[in-house]
């Protein structure tokens, strides 16, 4: 869909140009400044004591041994942090272990000594006396009629979302549009299987780490690795039972986050040693703990039918799955809900029904990660898109262009679809990937296509005009490697008609920001740009009124002009934005400040269409779309699947800086391809075997494909700031269903369990007909 | 607190180490550093090999002997020209080592002395049929790399004994390689074989890696496979008798029952392609 009336882009400004991050140089260079590199003046160290078990009663704590090591200023434990407990949806988890412990790995106790080394040192002298109680390590077993129960307490726990929580059933989510159960009978192809999807670690360059600082009035200071100050700061406060006005949370630059940052690590524990040692702390998790920790992306079960006419039009699907929360619900029941809303897929199918059961388990908390559910569906269902093709004769491009999303078609449940680029990016794939090889050989293609919303909750901006009319843009919304500070002044300088460098972005701060709820949900380009349009402007509305004054015009007859300039239509006169901005600080008026808030407010649930049960975003966001096409290579020896080559097109309303686009597309994609290929975390037993990037694989640069073409497909939509849509995790999503799909069509098997590892893909060559392991 | 020594002699090394319970050698440090960072191993002293010219470089000997030194980085090896025809496949198997940093700082004589069932060399040296040159304190002696392996992570060296090198037959006019399977770039195999036809092209050695304690080798197998590797049943018949003395694990790489896939699956594969190379040479 193109917008009504085209916003008109200032020719000559940033927004459309692929600026260079300025924050590039110091990071070349190692200059830029993470947890590791802070240090506070007499500033102490901290280490974690983790669980030996995976569910245990903690009777009780010796620390006499440890207090005494060289070195050991403070240690806490759960009895150090009173009854609070924090958590985004339901209010399940104490700073660190209280009672009970829920997971091998889980925080029970910490030190702060003057060094890591003596911390660490220090922890190993801690004894706990644990009783050891049976432990629930699947979701099955955890629905079992006489499971184990992880959280006691659960009917008591605050919980800002409330769906059917009960024994260890963290939510469940229904939703249904049509009349599925009839619809079968109208259907002539149907395809049904069960399938499974691994958890993967999220691997940030940069582990999860925090520095705490505790002022004479016991207000603290905490920086942290994070994706939101202020999600920090709600985490810390309702679990250690301090307002919020006591905690100013901070972040200096990521090191990526993924999702693992979004929701709390080690900050409370962070604070609590602070306050308890009343000296600063820094606290940095080893890659090994970080693993083990902190969280990682959902396993899932997904059952998944769907039916088409002999024409191929889609008439019914039906998906059921059931997800391991982990011991704690944290973005669990919106990952699930979520994943429900997505299993649909881009695609008008008017008989839908999805429902899904989120379980308590002894393992780490599973939650937020890149792609958020969408990825586990879509291996499923694009799939069944394809072999629904296959039985009908419709090639991949054919049977999806037949069945996707118009303009002003609803999503499943209702939301609004803004503009929808799909039809695009298919176009851009098919063409690019046509034919054969560069040596002729044919290709072994697949395609996935997918939708990602970009949305979701508050967000706010202050653009503020200084004496010499350069800016200073503060939003609150943290960088977490991806660009947005670069994204957001160009939106700021092409509102404000200023060269790109003349705009400052601050440091997120909790006491000088505006509220954002965080990076994630692809969604800071398109609300906080939003946000920072509608500030920038505020801000040119007052210099106009300025210029008026001090041309003696009206300021109508006035127009903004490039370089931070205003003058009157028809005339060379004008005056500078220093000149308005000196008057204003001195003389009249005062200082030019221009702010604005908002939350994304339209409904997802249309009640006309749809039943929805259990759904966790009532107001979600706009779609981009995407289309991902690959070429692999299967090793006869072992099934090793290589991707040859790959092709992703996006919708991404309006590229603000199209070479950030790119990147995330092939680090999405990069990170997709592992997810589909290698990356797997392991548990033998309770404990995860694999907590080490020399048993955990990520893909490395040989890995990937030399060519990851990438095709930006501009469909504005009309809510966005110039039309801009988010990027950032749809690059992913449809990776393990294109790389699947390719796969099949490269050895004649389907492959229903993640990852396809060379050991799957031979057993499926081997045996193409045959159940896939 | 852990000290380093650096000898400058071979003998000054040894002597270090029996003076010392606690001290290991030192050479790349890529296994042993980081399995000290991590505080699985605590030595009082590290004796390093570093200054020890007597363990570097790689000569050819009056016989016609190749002789590796055990401080030969990996990244050496794998540009040697010296090293062609049948004992190629040791150069490809350096190359395939980890990555570049890696290879740039391991050595060939830490990496034997570790020992790991799924280091690419000890298949390769077990198909070149290699020698072990050993120093202890109480003088030098030298083994076959067919009795170096006792078990998992366990040799035939002594305490306090380092290896000073590794030496190989004369290199013949053979085609020979090493094909690894892993999950990534840089992974440990998960798989691995080392091969090399003999000159007439009519038999062949083949050794496998990760797939038990130490290489799998059948050299009474080979004996009786020699003029038939054009038969498929015959190779086949032979792998046979790899995978009956494989013992190999279940770890995040893969199940034993891959691996015991994988063997066959090798054999046959790298056969084919040394084949090939030979009739178009
Ligand atoms: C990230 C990573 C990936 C790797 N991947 C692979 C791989 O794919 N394939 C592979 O084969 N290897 C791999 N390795 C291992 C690598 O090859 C190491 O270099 C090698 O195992 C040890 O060599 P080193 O010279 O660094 O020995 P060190 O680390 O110095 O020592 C290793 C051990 O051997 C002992 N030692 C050292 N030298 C001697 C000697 N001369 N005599 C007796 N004992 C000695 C030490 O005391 C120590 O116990 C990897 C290592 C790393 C860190």
């Amino acid at each position: 869909m193109s917008l009504d009336q085209p916003e008109p882009i200032f020719l000559g400004g940033t927004v459309g140009k692929s600026v260079a991050k300025p924050d590039n140089l110091e990071k070349v260079q190692g200059r830029a400044e993470y947890i590791a590199d802070l240090y506070r003046p007499g500033m102490l160290h901290g280490a974690i004591l983790a669980s030996p078990h995976a569910h245990a009663r903690i009777r009780g704590y010796d620390l006499s041994e440890a207090m005494q090591a060289p070195g050991v200023v403070a240690i806490i434990t759960g009895d150090d942090v009173g009854e609070g407990r924090m958590g985004a949806f339901i209010k399940d988890e104490h700073a660190i272990a209280k009672g009970k412990v829920l997971y091998v790995g889980e925080p029970v106790a910490a030190v702060a000594a003057r060094t890591e080394e003596e911390a660490r040192h220090a922890c190993r002298l801690i004894k706990v006396d644990y009783e050891e109680l049976p432990a629930v390590l699947s979701p099955e077993d955890g629905l079992a009629e006489d499971a184990p129960i992880l959280h006691e307490q659960l009917a008591d726990y605050i919980k800002v979302f409330d769906a059917g929580a009960e024994g260890n059933l963290c939510s469940r989510t229904e939703l249904s549009e049509g009349d599925v159960d009839a619809a079968w009978a109208e259907c002539d192809v149907i395809v049904e299987d069960e399938y499974t999807t691994q958890p993967q670690a999220h691997v940030s360059m940069e582990p999860c780490g925090a520095l705490a600082e505790v002022d004479p009035n016991g207000r603290v200071t905490l920086w942290s690795a994070n994706q939101s100050v202020f999600r920090v700061q709600a985490n810390v406060c309702e679990s250690l039972g301090l307002p919020m006005s006591k905690l100013r949370s901070m972040t200096p630059r990521v090191g990526a986050g993924f999702g693992n940052k979004m929701e709390p690590h080690i900050q409370p524990i962070t604070v609590a040693l602070a306050m308890k040692a009343k000296r600063p702390v820094k606290l940095i998790l080893t890659r090994e703990e970080d693993f083990e920790m902190v969280r990682a992306r959902h396993p899932f079960r997904v059952r998944m039918k769907t039916g088409a006419k002999s024409d191929g039009t889609l008439v019914a699907r039906e998906c059921e799955v059931l997800v391991d929360c982990g011991a704690f619900a944290d973005d669990s029941p919106g990952v699930m809900g979520y994943s429900l809303l997505m299993c649909g897929g881009p695609y008008r199918i008017p008989h839908m029904k999805a429902s899904g059961k989120l379980v308590y388990t002894n393992k780490l908390r599973f939650g937020a990660f890149r792609g958020f559910g969408n990825p586990q569906v879509l291996f499923a269902g694009e799939q069944q898109i394809d072999q629904i093709g296959e039985k009908l004769g419709l090639d991949p491009f054919a049977i999806r262009r037949k069945n996707m999303l118009r303009e002003g078609d609803q999503w499943f449940v209702g939301p609004r679809i803004g503009s929808n680029g799909l039809g695009r990016c298919l176009d851009a794939v098919e063409r690019a990937s046509k034919g054969s090889r560069a040596d002729g050989s044919p290709r072994n293609f697949g395609l996935s296509v997918t939708a990602h919303i970009s949305g979701l909750l508050g967000t706010g901006a202050i653009v503020k005009m200084l004496e010499d009319g350069t800016i200073s843009l503060n939003t609150g919304a943290t960088d977490i490697g991806q660009g947005s500070d670069t994204v957001l002044a160009q939106i700021c300088a092409e509102e404000l008609k200023l060269p790109f460098d003349t705009v400052a972005v601050a440091s997120p701060d909790t006491d000088g920001s505006p509220y954002n709820w965080g990076t994630t949900a692809s969604r800071v380009t398109y609300t906080t740009g939003r946000a920072v349009k509608a500030a920038a402007k505020k801000v040119v509305d007052q210099a106009m009124n300025h210029a008026a004054e001090m041309l003696e015009c009206d300021v109508d007859d006035l127009e903004l002009r490039e370089g931070g300039r205003i003058g009157q239509r028809g005339s060379n006169s004008d005056v500078t934005f220093a000149q308005i901005s000196g008057r204003a600080h001195w003389a009249v008026g005062g200082p030019l400040v221009g702010s604005e808030t908002l939350v994304f407010d339209e409904p997802t649930h249309d009640p006309k269409r749809a039943i929805a049960l259990g759904l966790p975003f009532p107001r979600i966001g706009v779609f981009s779309f995407a289309a991902l096409g690959v070429d692999v290579d299967v090793d006869d020896t072992s099934g090793q699947v290589t991707v040859h080559e790959a092709w992703s097109a996006a919708d991404v309303g309006r590229a603000i800086n199209p070479r950030l686009v790119e990147v995330q597309l092939h680090g999405g994609f990069v990170q997709g391809l592992g997810y589909a290929l290698y990356e797997e975390m392991v548990w033998d037993g309770a404990r995860l075997a694999n907590p080490s990037l020399m048993d955990y694989k990520v893909p490395t640069a040989r890995d990937v494909p030399d060519a990851i073409h990438t095709y930006i497909i501009e469909d504005p939509d009309p809510t966005g700031p110039f039309g801009a849509k988010g990027a950032g995790e749809i690059g992913l999503n449809a990776a393990p269903g294109a790389i699947a799909n390719a796969v099949a069509k490269a050895t004649g098997a389907r492959h229903v369990h993640l990852p396809l590892t060379g050991e799957r893909v031979l057993a499926g060559m081997l045996d193409p007909g045959g159940p896939q392991d | 607190m852990t000290e380093v020594l650096s000898p400058g002699t071979i003998e000054e090394a040894v002597a270090m180490l029996a003076e010392y319970g606690e001290a290991m050698p030192l050479s790349g440090g890529a296994t042993l550093i980081a399995m000290r960072n991590a505080a699985l191993v605590e030595p009082s002293h590290l004796v390093s090999l570093d200054r020890i010219s007597d363990l570097r470089g790689i000569d050819r000997t009056a016989d016609g002997k190749i002789r590796i030194g055990a401080m030969t980085r990996h990244c050496e090896t794998a540009a040697c020209a010296e090293l062609t025809g049948s004992l190629y496949v040791l150069r490809r198997a350096a190359g395939m080592i980890a990555n570049r940093v890696v290879r740039n700082m391991g050595t060939m004589g830490g990496s034997v002395a570790n020992a790991d069932p799924a280091a690419d060399y000890l298949p390769a040296l077990a198909c070149c049929d290699a020698m072990l040159e050993i120093a202890g304190a109480d003088g030098r002696r030298s083994l076959s790399i067919h009795d170096y392996i006792d078990d998992w992570y366990e040799t035939a060296l002594a305490e306090g004994e380092i290896i000073t090198a590794i030496t190989l037959p004369a290199p013949v006019e053979a085609p020979s390689t090493y094909r690894k399977i892993a999950r990534v770039s840089g992974d440990y195999a998960t798989a691995s074989c080392a091969m090399a036809l003999d000159p007439d092209g009519q038999g062949m050695r083949v050794a496998i890696g990760a797939c038990g304690p130490g290489p799998l080798r059948d050299r009474a197998g080979e004996d009786a496979l020699r003029g038939k590797l054009g038969e498929p049943a015959a190779v086949a018949e032979f792998a046979g008798k790899l995978v009956a003395i494989a013992d190999p694990v279940d770890d995040v790489r893969g199940s034993a029952e891959y691996r015991l896939r994988l063997i066959p699956r090798l054999v046959s594969s790298v056969l084919s392609e040394l084949t090939t190379q030979k009739e178009t040479a």
